[in-house]
């Protein structure tokens, strides 16, 4: 027995209005963040058009003035939804999927191609197999930078940045050539067969059933991450790998799930795009769905529940941008540089107050 | 005489915390002398020496240097003002070169911009001869010892003429023999008329080394003391506000059959023909603490990786209750009532920014799972009546590295010796806990190594070994070079002769000692 | 330049291909070595190759429009570094968004200034001269490298060379590896590492710059996003060449080397475009991945044995 025993020292407790201010430092710098790219709009919008006042009020309101803006815009956050949520599962794992854009656009491809080659099955079971094709060209594409990270402990940032690009350029060549469609005048593949395409719900939109697949993915990946075995697992992977290791959680296997699956919702993403809106594999379709997922993930701080009004948000801006360039004189791309706006802003730390608090000596 | 540093009101406040790291502190230097400032973690002492050195700036309070009032805002201020430190936490750049890392931030130049290289090395070379160290100013740091490391950082003061030295908890990272090297080297700078304050919690090393001695507690600077005057005893009591008895007393338990064995395992590297583990042959029974000591470098780490099941072995057998577990994974090994408490606790034992409940799941996941879900109720449960039975302070859902390093300790504690548990390894348990918190781990392991666990004990610090450990095994070089039971005829100095291979129990003839 | 006086046009084009490249990586090296990682080189090339072409036309002077690019690059890489290290930014993120913005703004000023989004022609720019040395340019190999190039090949050439000296000789290059390797170390000097990472930051704003205006003078056009992934090779041939000068201007040579190759294949071979293009590519996670098993198995990675 140990003589003389202490009482143990009270650690020092946090208390619980910390938290408060912290929701509350998080919120504000949300609030600065969508300021500033309401401002830059307006300087930009200011400085580019010559009727600066129809510009602003079409970029704005454009997206709600009929059904056929408003449809289109929320069929436009569906694809960033699923790139969303498939970068969120890759961060939340500690994992870096740069790969979104080819994962995205195979995905489109291996749909296509199975509705094609299929068609005259049933239209559901023939949709299934069609997603599962996307599902797997994303996952096999992504799972495999996983692979090379696991065994030899290669940058994966950079692996699926580069097999993505390859691929890119592979699905073009597919799509303008072997499976080019002379019949029509577009550097695109044969239509898929009428059964497959999904139903839309919000004519003359093209807003179709695939909403509520999103809506469904979000609350999966939710419950997925947070409630099961295998989401607890990656999670402590992503939080800290040697913590996790020292577990008993095998890492390894954690490396290449996450990548799997966040290209598999990529390749969902894509296949989505095509039985809903597509209709058939167009060239670059899916030109900046990745990119925009990684944008819309970090602005839902890698929280998949947060990733739908993300989406919708940066569904929007590319909508006001869309109509604004329809019925005035800009140009479609300052978007691109008010979402650059929006991405230098939401991760400066500084803006939410996370900077100086000294971490406790806990030694 | 008039004080050489003096220190007045020192007040700082961090933000987010709720008592002010420094509390109106008066801290006073004679010329001349060893300073010892004590006190437990988290009492503001190393505070108030980054205040010293330009690290912190004061909310309130001044600075006198022989009686100018100074105004300190960077290292560099503090440089030219003759104050010099060298920190508890090396900072050194492995892959530059002694003198580099001397003269880095005071260059010597040529041609403005580039760095004169021979300069440097001759400046270096001077003041490393002038003062007796045996340093190559051209090696690379990466390739020195623990202690000359330690050497290169005091050399990089001396470098910049300093007159007071402020050392932080210097002997954390040191065998005894360079210990003693250390304190050697400091007498000697007194004899150069400089001021030396050390930082540290070891009692044994301020009755030894210092003059007067300082104490501090929760901010608040609570005696000053001449050494002759007082004992260990009186400045633990000064250092944490109670009485405190240093004894441990152990009950003789009858030691039971071998838990775990290793039988000539190996483990190599690939690219190095040494290997860094080899021929180990020992093991642990239930009811016994084996003290596992050994410097840095020498195989422990890797021993503990073993062990763990985070590492796998090249060559030999591991034998858990006569079956064979060589080089099954950590889940397998805790599943089969592993447990360990590992070194380093903020890496591996713990995930700082996940919640204090995640953390405590973390090994025995799988039993809350119904169907793939984890059951938030049965949590719940399990994390409260752990925090009940190691009077854990804080809040389960918030982030571990909220709570302070005596109570992660305990999480983790907690976590290990909550499944059937037949064998454990503790790492480096107390290093860097208050008194009060050591105690309370002591307590455990001896509760457990009477209830029949076989004990792994990895401890820099042999008086903790040789008080807790029945038997003691030495790792130099990869190999054991001691396996003895832990009786009067051991001591502290036995011990470090083994660690650094200047005793070897087991060499075979023709075998290089001390290599 | 006719191409039939270089005994290997092949590796004659691969030296003129490869310089926008060892122009970025030159400039990322300095980030890196300093701890930072740069993805913003794909968004600053393009930066420098906008500006630079533009202010050329504007002013008349090839040198006049490549000076002002540079200081259009320079800029945006001070928005791009003083965000990240001042408002405590992902540097990740950043450099995407700086990609972002670089391609973003350059297609809405084209649109604005030239009514064009997509190639903008520029008639009073003319090809860049080359170093003309008739005869001496048959010598086999040494006359294909060394000869018969503009000037943005030789002063890539040159900052290599700088490149090395201030890495290595000079208290900056010492401080910014310090910045890298140890932090903590700087500040326990009193210097600050943001500094010299910044500092790290406009050099790369710099060689960008420089890169950029090779693409775009030596085309007498603008091309949207006409940097087409060469800031993502200039990452990885600093990865290739261990984060050294010499390794950074060798593992440029090899993606020109790709890229001059696939251009031969595109007209002798029948292969389709697409997949020469993604050849470059290919060949860079086989090499990364042989790399890595390379540092695997010689017991260099953390991947235990």
């Amino acid at each position: 027995m140990v003589s003389g025993m202490i009482l143990p020292e009270k650690g020092i407790t946090m208390a619980n209005k910390k938290s408060i201010k912290e929701h509350l430092a998080g919120a504000v710098g949300l609030l600065i963040t969508l300021a500033a790219a309401f401002i830059i709009v307006l300087i930009l919008v200011f400085l580019l058009s010559k009727d600066p006042l129809r510009t602003i009020s079409y970029f704005f309101s454009g997206p709600f003035r009929n059904k056929f803006y408003f449809g289109n815009m929320i069929n436009a956050s569906i694809p960033l939804i699923f790139t969303g949520l498939g970068i969120s599962l890759a961060f939340k794992s500690s994992m870096f999927n740069l790969g979104g854009e080819g994962q995205v656009y195979s995905g489109g491809l291996a749909a296509t191609a199975v509705c094609l080659a299929l068609p005259l099955a049933n239209p559901f079971l023939g949709s299934i197999f069609a997603l599962i094709a996307a599902f797997a060209a994303g996952g096999i594409i992504a799972g495999l930078s996983g692979v090379f990270k696991m065994a030899w402990d290669t940058d994966e940032l950079i692996t699926s940045f580069l097999i993505s690009s390859a691929l890119i350029l592979i699905v073009d060549f597919i799509i303008t050539g072997p499976m080019d469609d002379p019949t029509n005048n577009l550097l695109a593949t044969s239509p898929i067969p009428l059964q497959y395409r999904f139903l839309k719900i919000y004519p003359p939109s093209k807003l179709d059933i695939s909403l509520f697949f999103a809506l469904f993915f979000a609350a999966g990946v939710y419950f997925f991450m947070n409630r099961t075995h295998w989401g607890y697992e990656m999670r402590m992977c992503g939080l800290n790998r040697e913590f996790a290791r020292y577990g008993g959680i095998n890492v390894g296997k954690f490396m290449v799930i996450p990548m799997i699956l966040s290209g598999g919702l990529h390749g969902l993403g894509g296949g989505f795009a095509i039985l809903g809106t597509y209709d058939m594999c167009l060239k670059g379709f899916s030109g900046g769905m990745g990119w925009n997922g990684i944008a819309v993930a970090l602005i839902a701080k890698n929280n998949p529940l947060a990733v739908i009004p993300a989406a919708l948000f940066f569904a929007y801006l590319e909508a006001g941008a869309k109509a604004a360039m329809l019925h005035s004189d800009v140009t479609f791309e300052i978007a691109a540089i008010v979402q650059s706006v929006i991405f230098y802003l939401v991760t400066a730390q500084a803006l939410y107050g996370l900077v100086s608090s000294k971490k406790r000596k806990a030694l | 005489m008039n004080p050489y540093l003096s220190m007045r009101g020192i007040t700082k406040v961090y933000k987010d915390m709720e008592v002010p790291a420094n509390s109106n502190v008066d801290f006073e230097v004679k010329t001349g002398e060893i300073h010892a400032l004590i006190g437990e973690n988290g009492a503001g002492k190393t505070t108030l020496m980054k205040i010293l050195y330009g690290l912190e700036l004061p909310e309130a309070g001044d600075i006198y240097i022989k009686d100018q009032e100074v105004k300190i805002h960077s290292p560099l201020e503090a440089n030219r003002l003759g104050i010099g430190m060298v920190h508890q936490h090396f900072k050194l750049i492995g892959d530059f070169t002694v003198a580099e890392n001397i003269v880095l931030g005071i260059e010597p130049k040529k041609n403005l911009f580039f760095v004169n290289r021979e300069e440097a090395i001759k400046k270096v070379a001077e003041v490393i001869e002038k003062h007796n160290f045996h340093i190559d100013p051209s090696t690379k740091v990466s390739k020195l010892t623990v202690g000359q490391m330690q050497q290169v950082e005091i050399i990089k003061m001396l470098y910049r003429n300093v007159d007071l030295l402020v050392l932080d908890e210097p002997t954390s990272v040191l065998t005894e023999q360079e210990i003693q090297r250390l304190f050697e080297t400091l007498r000697y700078l007194l004899t150069l008329g400089k001021t030396i304050i050390i930082i540290t919690h070891k009692l044994n090393e301020v009755m030894e080394i210092a003059s007067r001695v300082s104490v501090m507690r929760k901010g608040v600077m609570v005696a000053t003391r001449n050494i002759k005057e007082v004992d260990k005893k009186e400045l633990a009591r000064l250092m944490i506000g109670k009485s405190v008895l240093f004894q441990i007393n152990k009950e003789i338990v009858a030691c039971g059959e071998p838990v775990v064995e290793l039988k000539d395992v190996t483990l190599y590297q690939r690219g190095r023909q040494t290997p860094l583990l080899q021929d180990l042959n020992f093991s642990v029974h239930s009811c016994e603490i084996l003290g596992l000591a050994g410097v840095g470098g020498n195989g422990l780490g890797e021993l503990e990786d073993i062990l763990s099941g985070l590492r796998k072995i090249s060559k030999g057998k591991i034998y858990h209750n006569e079956e064979n577990v060589t080089n099954l994974g950590a889940e397998a090994l805790r599943n089969r009532g592993f447990a360990y408490v590992p070194a380093d606790r903020l890496n591996r034992g713990s995930s700082l920014t996940t919640t204090v409940k995640e953390n405590l799941i973390v090994s025995n996941h799988h039993s809350f799972l119904s169907r793939g879900v984890i059951k938030r109720k049965m949590v719940q449960d399990f994390v409260d009546t752990l925090q009940k039975g190691f009077s854990i302070d804080g809040d389960p859902d918030k982030p571990i590295g909220t709570l302070s390093g005596g109570n992660i300790q305990k999480v983790i504690l907690a976590r290990e010796l909550a499944g059937k548990t037949d064998f454990i390894i503790f790492s480096e348990p107390t290093w860097g806990l208050d008194i009060a918190s050591s105690q309370f781990v002591y307590e455990k392991i001896l509760e457990i190594r009477k209830q029949g666990v076989a004990v792994l004990l990895i401890s820099s610090n042999l008086d903790e070994l040789l008080s807790l450990a029945d038997r003691i095994i030495v790792l130099y070089k990869g190999r054991i070079v001691a396996n003895r039971i832990n009786d009067d005829t051991l001591d502290n100095e036995g011990v470090g002769e083994y660690m650094l291979g200047l005793r070897d129990d087991f060499a075979r003839k023709g075998d290089n000692h001390g290599e | 330049m006719s191409q039939s006086q270089f005994t290997f046009p092949l590796i004659h084009n691969a030296v003129a291909i490869m310089t926008p490249i060892l122009l970025a990586s030159i400039g990322g090296l300095f980030t890196e070595l300093g701890g930072m990682l740069n993805i913003a080189l794909e968004g600053l090339l393009i930066i420098g190759a906008f500006f630079s072409v533009v202010f050329a036309s504007v002013t008349e002077s090839i040198f006049l429009g490549v000076i002002l690019g540079i200081c259009a690059t320079v800029l945006v890489a001070l928005m791009f570094g003083a965000i990240t290290l001042y408002l405590k930014a992902n540097v990740f993120i950043t450099g995407l968004a700086t990609n972002l913005f670089a391609s973003g703004l350059t297609i809405v000023l084209a649109f604005q200034i030239y009514g064009n989004k997509g190639i903008v022609r520029f008639p009073n720019i003319h090809r860049l001269s080359t170093l003309d040395i008739g005869n001496l340019q048959r010598i086999p190999v040494l006359g294909d490298i060394f000869l018969g190039h503009n000037m943005f090949v030789y002063i890539s050439w040159l900052l290599v060379i700088l490149a090395y000296i201030v890495i290595y000789k000079t208290s900056f290059g010492m401080r910014l590896r310090g910045s890298g390797l140890n932090p903590s170390t700087i500040v326990s000097l009193g210097l600050s590492p943001r500094r010299y990472q910044l500092w790290s930051i406009l050099i790369s704003g710099l060689t960008c710059g420089l890169g950029g205006a090779f693409l775009t003078l030596n085309l007498g056009a603008f091309i949207p996003n006409i940097s087409s992934g060469r800031g993502w090779i200039a990452l990885v041939a600093i990865y290739l060449g261990n984060k050294t000068p010499l390794g950074v201007l060798l593992a440029s040579f090899v993606f020109g080397f790709a890229e001059a190759f696939s251009n031969y294949a595109q007209g002798a071979i029948n292969v389709p475009a697409d997949f020469i293009l993604s050849l470059p590519y290919i060949i860079t996670v086989i090499t990364m991945v042989g790399f890595s098993i390379y540092r695997y198995y010689r017991g260099l990675s953390s991947n235990h044995g």
